[in-house]
């Protein structure tokens, strides 16, 4: 009986709950793509709305394994994404990354301040050591590389940014953003003001060095120091170390099979740095001997000790300029003469 | 005042002393003597005689010593200016008295204008022939001190009834101002040291590579004769400062008014001399001599280059010249508060003058920069900021990074162009600060500033021979002096050992006459050094050691300059010349023989297009229009031309039907192994083009997947079928040219072509020289429009017929144009069409 009531109780609740649910389900079961698409639609804007909202935060979006699924791997996108795959942790000893890392931050800096700034492209970054899983899913075994993932499609083959080819600097970085993305990024470097701030240091020291010695300025008339410094200029670019800035040749070369040093590159076109610099030790060497075969005055009345002097200054000039030319014969293909060394 | 002009003074004395070492020795102490002695501004002609007379009473000539060394003087300097002239002649022996390279041949042709239109029509000329459709007012865009000193030659050589070629007096101009070079910078020499110093300055300037680069017979460029007037302006603007007198100083503008017109270079001086007097006035060596000097040069000099229309009036409004002007108010700033002085106490005026002339820099400074963001001045232009920031033109200006000689040096081309001098001119610039006074500040901050463009750009390197030379001649002059002579006079002896390393220079490039006199200085040498070892002093024998070595290296210098002069650089690059194994010698005269038949085979108003280099050379040969040339001063016209060389035909064909093109020439040095043919140079004219269309060229596209640039098979497709590539290497596939590499191997890049099955749709084949170096193909016009209609008076017969019914049916002419309707010109349809009037006419 209880039993019953309760059923008679419930009867029309359950009824009336059945035929809601059902218009529910009906309503539902109708308009279900229309709501799914919402949805998606929906989840497309807040996903872009919430990198926006990362990247006026941060303008390099870290992710992980889950945030990189979420964000770069689905699929319905408006918007291009620039990962770079890195590994800065101290223990991986990547100091490559680090210095992509600065380009490639310059670059997301020059797009997040331009003009043209829009929710179009995103630059974002996946560290080794939080996100191996994307490593893994990427089937990619080297950081760092530069990916581009495009709004629509499948990754091509121009998608991976080719550090080995055209290097990492940034211009290069824009380019490549540009070709893939016709989101032409003007390249705004941080102006590097170090080298102000060093230079103002400099001239403060030495403006201080000199007011605190207003009393004896005389050093300022010493012809050596003053000598000392032009022939610093001098040899330093006659040795081509503007070249070695320009272009940035690497120390010295190591053939990789025999393991063999060479300090000295083989044609006329090119030069190492340590070149330059043994290049710069015979170049002071002759003057130095030149310079010596004039001290006669200095060491007056000894005649021993200026026959000494004579002697070394000659054979420095002698010897330094000969070896000077063996070095440059050895690196000028069929120059003929040869002085003393062949 | 008094004891700035001491210290100019006692580095007079100096001068004096260096040459009698026993007085040198006790220079130190001598020095403070001479000072008060000594009086101011000596005329320098004076002081010369002054420097001479005691040593020259105890040569050992007979003859009175003034008149020997006259004519020893004379003897070298003439020896020197014939070595100068006759070592730059090898091209002209080797080859022909032809104008070399790519800029002389504009030059050339504008000289022929100048000396066959007169002056004024030059300046007033409007060349239709370059930079089609645009044009250029050459008169206008041209330093004209070039073809003007020509054009006079021409006219003075006429005036003497000598019926010299205009060409001839073009080519030989440059080996006779280096001549006129050796002079001047025997002067500048004198000025700073001594005249001993002087004569081997005189030798260095006049064999060293440095400078023969740009001047052998045939190099009719501007440096040619602009290094002549920098080291002449030198010269006299060290005088003016020396004499402070207004006629120096004037002479000074006048000079400096020659080389403004002659090259752009001369930026050079009109930093470089206000940079002197400021460095002066730091130094608290400010005399009125440097402020008439300078004062009197700058008004001239000003109002001088203004009058060349090139540079018209840029001196008053871009930042180059700002130095100068800023340099000017603060001399007259300065020299009034040294007037004022005479008023005040010393402590008024100490402050006063502190505050003055920091307040009068500042002003001008800010000044300077409050005008420059106002546009009233011109900021730096990107050639000279590349100078200072060295990476800014390889960023954004490719057209300047293009040009080999624009690259940094390597220390293997400072050792290749000047020799022995790289390492022994620091010691002249150690020896001249050590012993510095007004004119030497100058040569240490030319030293200075030169020797940095030089390691920027490889083209300065001759504006850093002359000083190098110079320095370097102290250096050895000064150490030459010391072992030379032997408690006895030395200049005269100097002098004679001067003669025969002259002698020995000379022996390298005119044997036959010279090693008479090569014999006779060797009997002068001779004798001498038994002399020396006749003599006690310190070690006679080390003495002769040291004078053997360096002479010894001296004579290498002059070996090593006649080579270079002989290998490197006397070839006129458009002859080649290339030995067989028994050392004969074939000529390849393909440039000229291309331009020939341009000028023979093609319409007076024909536009020829191909890449820059070749511009001058089409317009100065051929006689005909080209569309861009080596005065590359409209980048997109450049772009568009590189566009054109790098899109596959069909683009190509739209742009030249743009730029009328009639004609396009390309260099390709496959079949010969001529490295520097369109091929090599082409990445550079994809990026030049991409960098104004950076939507359709792209650099990219035109390397392997391994981005590698390769012309054979594995190379990327869009340069295998880019125009520039088919021009080239059109036919080429069926060409073997020994049989041990298969039919079409570029010889150049030691490759066989990927593709080989070229044929063109919008161009054919006009011309291919002897070795292939030069193909030219003709633009064929667009296709009549006869056999295009064809195919749409066809189609629109179904149209008709289906349409109409038979009772309206009219009579039809066959081939009526028929109008068509409606945008649907596209190029397929055109192509087709095309193909089709193709089949029609053959039937």
């Amino acid at each position: 009986m209880r039993l019953k009531n309760m059923e008679g109780c419930t009867k029309f609740p359950l009824w009336k709950i059945m035929q809601i649910s059902g218009c529910i389900f009906l309503i539902l079961v109708i308009l279900s793509p229309a709501a799914l698409g919402k949805k998606k639609d929906e989840a497309l804007g807040e996903r872009v709305k919430q990198l926006m909202d990362w990247s006026t935060k941060r303008v390099i979006i870290r992710m992980n394994g889950d945030k990189f699924r979420q964000y770069v791997k689905s699929t319905p996108r408006n918007y291009s994404m620039v990962i770079m795959l890195t590994a800065m942790q101290p223990q991986r000893k990547c100091t490559v990354c680090r210095q992509v890392s600065d380009e490639f931050q310059i670059v997301a800096n020059s797009w997040r301040y331009s003009q043209s700034y829009s929710n179009k492209l995103f630059f974002a970054s996946v560290d080794y050591d939080e996100g191996q899983d994307v490593f893994k899913m990427l089937k990619t075994t080297s950081a760092p590389s530069i990916l581009h993932f495009p709004p629509k499609g499948k990754a091509k083959k121009g998608d991976t940014f080719d550090i080995q080819r055209v290097g990492f600097q940034s211009e290069q970085m824009a380019k490549w953003v540009g070709e893939r993305t016709d989101v032409h990024i003007r390249i705004f470097r941080p102006p590097n003001y170090s080298g102000t701030i060093a230079l103002g240091i400099l001239l403060s020291m030495v403006a201080g060095f000199l007011y605190f010695r207003r009393n004896n300025l005389e050093f300022l008339y010493n012809k050596t120091i003053w000598g000392v410094v032009s022939l610093c200029i001098v040899f330093a670019m006659t040795s081509g170390q503007m070249w070695n800035h320009i272009r940035g040749p690497p120390y010295a070369h190591r053939n990789p099979q025999t393991g063999q040093v060479s300090y000295i590159h083989g044609s006329s076109q090119g030069q190492f740095v340590a070149e330059t610099h043994i290049v710069i030790l015979l170049h002071a060497a002759v003057t130095v001997g030149v310079i010596l075969l004039n001290k006669n005055a200095i060491t007056e009345g000894d005649i021993r000790k200026r026959r000494v002097v004579t002697v070394i200054g000659l054979v420095m000039v002698v010897f330094f300029f000969s070896l000077l030319l063996s070095v440059f014969r050895a690196k000028y293909k069929g120059y003929p003469y040869s002085f003393l060394i062949k | 005042m008094a004891e700035h002009s001491g210290q100019y003074d006692a580095a007079n004395t100096a001068k004096r002393n260096q040459n009698p070492p026993q007085m040198a020795s006790k220079s130190p102490g001598n020095r403070h003597k001479n000072v008060q002695k000594s009086t101011k501004n000596q005329d320098p002609g004076e002081e010369v005689e002054l420097v001479q007379a005691p040593e020259t009473e105890q040569l050992r000539f007979p003859s009175t010593s003034k008149a020997v060394e006259g004519l020893l003087t004379f003897l070298i300097l003439f020896l020197a200016c014939l070595a100068a002239f006759s070592s730059r002649l090898f091209a002209v022996i080797r080859f022909e008295s032809i104008i070399h390279e790519f800029d002389p041949w504009f030059n050339y042709r504008s000289t022929h204008h100048l000396v066959s239109h007169g002056f004024y029509n030059f300046l007033n000329w409007f060349d239709e022939r370059a930079w089609y459709p645009l044009g250029r007012i050459v008169g206008g865009t041209v330093y004209p001190g070039l073809m003007v000193t020509s054009g006079a030659i021409h006219w003075f050589a006429h005036l003497l009834n000598i019926p010299v070629h205009i060409r001839d007096v073009c080519v030989f101009l440059a080996p006779l101002f280096s001549g006129f070079t050796a002079l001047a910078a025997y002067g500048l020499t004198k000025e700073l040291w001594s005249p001993g110093a002087g004569l081997l300055a005189a030798c260095f300037i006049a064999i060293v590579p440095g400078y023969i680069s740009r001047s052998v017979a045939g190099s009719y460029d501007n440096e040619g004769i602009a290094i002549f007037a920098l080291l002449f302006t030198y010269y006299l603007w060290l005088k003016a400062v020396k004499t402070g007198s207004v006629s120096w100083a004037a002479a000074t503008a006048l000079s400096y008014f020659y080389m403004v017109s002659a090259w752009g270079g001369y930026v050079f001086i009109i930093n470089l001399i206000p940079l002197h007097v400021c460095v002066l006035l730091m130094m608290g060596r400010f005399s009125y001599r440097i402020y008439v000097a300078f004062s009197v040069f700058y008004i001239l000099g000003t109002v001088f280059s203004m009058q060349v229309p090139f540079v018209g009036f840029q001196p008053v409004r871009t930042s180059e010249h700002m130095a100068a002007a800023g340099t000017f108010a603060l001399l007259q700033a300065y020299a009034f508060l040294k007037y004022v002085q005479d008023f005040l106490s010393k402590k008024e005026f100490r402050a006063l003058f502190f505050f003055g002339v920091m307040g009068t820099a500042g002003v001008v400074f800010l000044s300077v920069v409050l005008l420059t963001y106002a546009g009233f001045i011109a900021p730096w232009s990107g050639r000279f900021y590349s100078l200072y920031d060295t990476g800014y033109a390889k960023i954004h200006i490719p057209i300047i990074a293009s040009v080999s000689e624009h690259q940094p040096t390597t220390w293997v081309s400072f050792f290749f162009d000047l020799h022995i001098l790289v390492c022994t001119f620091p010691a002249g610039l150690w020896f001249v600060i050590k012993d510095i006074n007004d004119e030497r500040v100058f040569i240490v901050l030319y030293a200075l500033s030169a020797v940095y463009f030089a390691g920027v750009m490889v083209r300065l390197m001759l504006t850093l021979t002359p000083v190098v030379c110079i320095l370097a001649s102290i250096a050895i002059s000064k150490t030459l002096t010391e072992y030379l002579d032997n408690d006895t006079g030395s200049g005269g002896k100097k002098k004679v050992e001067e003669e025969g390393e002259e002698t020995e220079e000379d022996e390298e490039e005119v044997d036959r006459k010279n090693r008479k006199l090569y014999d006779k200085a060797g009997k002068i040498r001779k004798p001498k050094l038994d002399q020396d070892k006749d003599s006690d002093g310190m070690g006679t024998n080390l003495k002769g050691f040291v004078v053997m070595a360096l002479l010894m290296m001296l004579m290498m210098f002059a070996v090593h300059c006649t080579w270079v002069t002989s290998n490197a650089y006397s070839s006129p690059s458009i002859v080649l010349a290339t030995y067989n194994n028994d050392g004969t010698r074939n000529i390849l005269d393909d440039f000229r023989e291309a331009y020939y038949w341009l000028s023979q085979n093609t319409g007076e108003k024909d536009r020829v297009m191909s890449w820059w280099d070749y511009g001058y050379q089409i317009a100065g040969m051929a006689n005909r229009t080209t569309l861009v040339d080596n005065n590359t001063w409209n980048n997109s016209h450049i772009a568009l031309v590189g566009k054109a060389m790098s899109s596959n035909e069909t683009q190509a064909y739209k742009i030249m039907r743009e730029l009328d093109v009639n004609y396009v020439l390309v260099i390709f040095g496959g079949v010969i192994g001529y490295s520097g043919d369109d091929i090599n140079k082409f990445l550079w004219m994809v990026r030049i083009a991409e960098g104004e269309h950076p939507k359709d060229i792209r650099e990219s596209d035109y390397f392997t997947v391994n981005g590698e640039f390769r012309v054979d098979s594995s190379g990327s497709p869009t340069l295998l079928n880019c125009l520039m590539y088919k021009m080239c290497y059109y036919r080429f596939g069926e060409m073997q040219l020994d049989f041990r590499s298969p039919a079409g191997y570029d010889r150049t890049r030691n490759a066989e072509i990927g593709n080989k099955d070229i044929s063109f749709k919008h161009l054919e084949e006009a011309y291919t020289t002897e070795h292939w170096l030069v193909r030219i193909y003709r633009v064929k016009p667009l296709d009549n429009r006869e056999p295009s209609t064809d195919k749409v008076s066809k189609k629109s017969k179904k149209k008709f017929y289906s349409k109409k019914t038979s009772k309206r049916k009219r009579g039809s002419i066959k081939n009526k144009p028929v109008v068509k309707k409606g945008k649907r010109k596209t190029t397929t349809r055109k192509s087709s069409s095309k193909t089709t009037g193709k089949k029609q006419r053959t039937k």
